[in-house]
């Protein structure tokens, strides 16, 4: 029913686009060339990483009908090791942008668009490395969905409610849930230099990756059929407060995350005769809770009119898993980071100029079991942005 | 004592502007290019060592400067949006508006045209491309040529809220500025277009048309100053500057010249309207130090 649903909005969005005249089409490229080296402990000699690549290649287009209607289009091609060519392209941004009638300043729009939680929609890579979120698989930046968004009247923020897949623009077709994600973002900014954010999304079930629909057997040559379990993430739930301080030169980007959820997984047991002979199979059907929570500072001074920007990074992950009654840490997998860097603006991007920066950064992720040695990660990237109007001939 | 601190603090800025010289950077509107550049000649005759630095790009690039920091003034020719307010504030930056002057907007044509004067909804159907002839409106058999600005410009969003009310027609020519809509129109005897009325002074080969709010009404040229001052003509827009926070030091100084008597001469020599009273009054609140 909900794929119908889009499916008719998306229709409908589309055949009134081509139903208009044409207006002003832009098209624009993002390409981000890097080089990441990864060490143990910092031994830059020896790394675990140490690679050049084009992280991101952004092809985007986009189209205004009227002022009332708008889509967009975004491909990346990037480098990637799945495949031999040594690069893959993906769906990034598929969308068409409505403004809402009476309502001023309010759009509704409808396929593969923003996810407007935390910081992750409006993470503009400042620092070259991911929102926490998003590194940690909360959620992606994108999903397909429909949302209302839009800002409050004077200028007192924005806000957003939406319907998603709930998978990220990763996946598709038979990777995607069967139960809607629900979403909904505020962000309030009330004064110069304060920005004030919570979003929260919800979903009862993620996409089963492993089916167990068959009953486990023994084939005639006494193998055992192996079965993957069936899994899938229930009750997931994401909450996400938000705060951006900013006076003069000077600003502070934080976040907290809360998430958790419930693994329900299920495979067959074996079950043997007194002798040792595999008699038959019991199907064993599990649950575990997960508790998830984060926090990621990203603190910055931008010098020498706007040309550098100098930033730090902290976070900090504490994974908790169900064991018994209780929810211990899992050590292995919880960490702090930290870490520093810097940019410099050869140009800043604006109508007709393009962007040209460097990027540098450094971090450290040093686990919880204190057992396990940092990683530390060192980029270097130079970005190249640039758009274009293609305007009507006159005739 | 506070008088006392207020002056030594006036000294010192002044001091400073005089021994490492200043700039003033001022971006934005291309409907308030002209006027403001030549307040900023003027206002170097007062303060030689100040310099003031213009240019346009359009409202919209002008307050997206202000936005990131990189300007000390934007000049616009529309009203801050609500989400630019809120980039801004998220930003740190405080949008402050002033108002230096008002415009009546004004629909010119070519002289060769005998159309002397439209309504708003006739000029809003013609943009629309509902009446495509200028026999349609009482002109001549001619097919009617549409010019316009581009959509980073604030009278392109202006004329659009006021008289257009829905959508352009896709035919009509996307100008860089306000000088290339009274070019394209000087050399078109079917075009029609919409510039600032400093932009129509002293101008041979167009005329603006006067303009009455609805059929029955009195129909006003932007020329009379009185009816634009006034808010009698439909198209009066005030002309806005906005700073990140109340203005102060050498913008703040630059922007009471522009204020001035001799601001304000300035105005009317470029064929804009001074400010009335009621934006004086709120001038006034946001500049007192």
């Amino acid at each position: 029913m909900r794929t119908k649903i889009i499916l008719t909005a998306l229709a409908i969005c589309a055949l009134t686009g081509f139903a208009l005249e044409p207006g002003e089409t832009e098209l624009e490229h993002n390409g981000w060339y890097r080089y990441t080296n990864q060490s143990s402990a910092l031994k830059l000699t020896d790394p675990t990483v140490s690679r050049f690549s084009l992280e991101r290649g952004y092809l985007r287009f986009s189209h205004q009908w009227v002022p009332a209607f708008f889509t967009k289009m975004t491909v990346d091609i990037f480098s990637s090791d799945k495949y031999p060519e040594g690069a893959t392209v993906r769906l990034k941004e598929a969308y068409a942008d409505l403004s809402l009638p009476f309502v001023r300043d309010f759009n509704f729009t409808a396929g593969l668009q923003k996810h407007y939680f935390g910081l992750i929609y409006s993470w503009d890579y400042t620092h070259p490395e991911k929102e926490l979120a998003d590194e940690q698989g909360i959620c992606a930046s994108a999903d397909y969905g429909l949302t209302v968004n839009g800002y409050l009247p004077s200028g007192l923020g924005e806000l957003q409610l939406g319907i998603y897949n709930g998978e990220g623009y990763k996946y598709a077709g038979k990777y995607v849930n069967t139960s809607p994600e629900f979403l909904g973002n505020i962000r309030l900014t009330p004064f110069a230099g304060v920005a004030l954010g919570f979003s929260v999304f919800t979903n009862s079930a993620d996409a089963a990756l492993y089916k167990n629909d068959k009953k486990g057997r023994i084939t005639e040559a006494g193998n055992i059929f192996y079965m993957n379990a069936d899994t899938a993430n229930t009750s997931r739930l994401a909450l996400a407060p938000s705060l951006k301080l900013a006076f003069g030169p000077f600003s502070i980007l934080g976040e907290y995350l809360g998430y958790s959820y419930t693994r329900k997984f299920s495979y067959y047991q074996i079950n043997h005769d007194t002798s040792g002979n595999i008699v038959d199979s019991t199907l064993v059907q599990k649950q575990k809770d997960y508790q998830m929570t984060g926090l990621d500072l990203v603190p910055m001074i931008t010098l020498a009119g706007r040309k550098i920007e100098v930033f730090g990074r902290f976070s900090m992950w504490n994974r908790r898993e169900q064991s018994g009654d209780s929810m211990s840490l899992n050590k292995d997998k919880s960490f702090v980071r930290y870490g520093a860097g810097a940019n410099y603006h050869f140009v800043r991007r604006e109508k007709g100029k393009p962007g040209l920066i460097f990027q540098f950064a450094w971090t450290r992720t040093q686990p919880k079991n204190s057992e396990l040695k940092p990683t530390d990660v060192l980029l270097a990237q130079v970005r190249f942005e640039w758009s274009t109007v293609i305007t009507k001939p006159s005739l | 004592m506070e008088v006392k601190m207020k002056k030594t603090v006036s000294i010192l800025a002044m001091l400073s502007t005089i021994i490492l010289g200043a700039e003033v950077i001022v971006k934005g509107s291309d409907t308030m290019l002209n006027l403001t550049q030549r307040l900023a000649e003027a206002y170097s005759n007062v303060q030689p060592d100040v310099t003031v630095s213009i240019s346009g790009g359009g409202s919209g690039v002008g307050i997206n400067a202000i936005i990131n920091r990189e300007v000390d003034i934007a000049n616009a020719s529309r009203r801050i949006k609500s989400k630019e307010i809120s980039a801004a504030r998220a930003n740190g930056v405080d949008p402050t508006e002033i108002v230096i002057a008002l415009d009546g907007l004004s629909v010119i044509v070519n002289n060769k045209n005998p159309i002397k004067q439209l309504t708003v909804q006739q000029i809003g159907a013609i943009y629309r491309g509902e009446i495509t002839n200028w026999n349609q409106v009482g002109g001549p058999n001619k097919k009617i040529v549409l010019y316009g600005r581009q959509p980073n410009s604030g009278t392109f969003v202006f004329f659009r809220e006021e008289v257009v009310k829905g959508e352009y027609s896709s035919a009509m020519r996307q100008m860089n500025g306000n000088a290339q809509i009274v070019e394209g129109v000087k050399a078109d005897e079917g075009g029609i277009g919409y510039v600032g009325l400093g932009y129509i002074k002293n101008v041979e080969g167009i005329k603006p048309l006067a303009v009455a709010k609805k059929v029955g009404e009195n129909y006003i040229s932007p020329t009379d100053e009185a009816r634009v001052r006034s808010g009698d003509y439909p198209l009066t827009r005030p002309l806005y500057q906005y700073t990140n926070g109340r203005p102060k030091g050498i913008v703040r100084e630059f922007i009471l010249f522009e204020l001035s008597p001799a601001g304000q001469k300035i105005v009317e020599e470029e064929g804009f309207v001074p400010v009335t009273q009621n934006y004086i009054e709120r001038n006034n609140s946001i500049l007192q130090e």
